[in-house]
């Protein structure tokens, strides 16, 4: 699917191990930047390090293959992306959300977003993906998370459009990364 | 594939042939040259190719890096290699960790381990040495 306006190519999968996995899979065989990897439910997302990143249904979980950029500019991607789900969740919905640097986002003291971006360098950087996991629609989190964790749906006691979000993020993304990638 | 290719005034006779998968060889007025793929499946040469490798094994002597530095300051949370390993270009040498984003560190070139001079969870800056090669 590619949308000409929004200048991004989405894929989409029912479930995926992983979509950071899947897009430096692409991004191997030639993918090029701005594919989007789109999932409804991963069987093993992970966070930084392999920690779990539990991805329950109705949450937004996708990943980026991004431009190289260069080395110098490579730590300051993660921040943009945090900075742009915050920007989102304040744009659209009568939240206050808190970016804990550098990587994740919170309302009301929980989790509701996560980034992890993964890059493979030799002399230059060779590979760059961007995976983030947003916790939208989900209804409810397993008890050992549900005072760390929270959704858009908890907060606004109602659902949000996935395909909205993940549009307004994207965009956001790529507008940030103009001035620091090829 | 032979052909001539004229540059300014001067021709060039270049042949282009595959002796053997994964290995191009160009000859450029009688000159040779060697290319390769990498496991990007990015090409690149293989200088000084020892003529007695040619028609057998390919084990390249160019290319051959002395060091492998870190791109940048951050955290080594893995490695995969060990001393006295060969490795290629494309491989996985170690995994760095910075502002929360893992970074997997491959080798440009081939080279044997003669020392792996980090180890895990250690803090490292940009440039420092990571592995030295023989």
């Amino acid at each position: 699917m590619q949308d000409s306006k929004l200048q991004f190519k989405i894929q989409k999968y029912k479930t995926l191990e992983s979509t950071n996995l899947k897009a430096k899979e692409l991004a191997k065989s030639g993918a090029e930047p701005w594919t989007i990897i789109l999932t409804e439910e991963q069987a093993g997302g992970y966070g930084r390090k392999g920690t779990a990143w539990l991805s329950l249904k109705g949450g937004l979980y996708f990943s980026i293959i991004l431009p190289k950029s260069n080395i110098d500019d490579l730590q300051t991607l993660t921040i943009l992306a945090a900075f742009i789900c915050a920007k989102t969740i304040k744009e659209n919905f009568n939240l206050e959300p808190f970016i804990k640097l550098p990587n994740d986002v919170w309302v009301n003291g929980k989790k509701v977003a996560g980034i992890l971006t993964e890059n493979v360098i030799g002399k230059d950087v060779k590979i760059s993906v961007m995976g983030i996991g947003f916790n939208t629609n989900i209804e409810k989190f397993p008890e050992d998370l549900e005072n760390i964790a929270t959704s858009l749906k908890i907060e606004l006691g109602r659902e949000v459009d996935n395909k909205k979000i993940l549009e307004q993020i994207i965009t956001g993304l790529k507008e940030q990364l103009k001035t620091i990638s090829e | 594939m032979k052909t001539d290719i004229q540059i300014g005034d001067k021709v060039y006779q270049i042949e282009i042939s595959e002796p053997q998968e994964n290995l191009l060889k160009v000859i450029v007025n009688d000159k040779e040259y060697f290319f390769t793929k990498n496991e990007l499946g990015e090409l690149s040469s293989i200088e000084d190719f020892h003529p007695s490798l040619k028609e057998t094994e390919i084990i390249p002597k160019g290319r051959m890096e002395r060091e492998i530095k870190s791109p940048l300051a951050g955290v080594i949370s893995a490695i995969m290699v060990k001393k006295g390993e060969k490795i290629k270009p494309g491989q996985k040498v170690v995994t760095l960790i910075a502002m929360k984003m893992e970074n997997e560190i491959i080798s440009e070139g081939y080279g044997k381990i003669k020392e792996v001079k980090v180890k895990e969870d250690q803090f490292v800056n940009s440039g420092d040495i990571l592995i030295t090669l023989e």
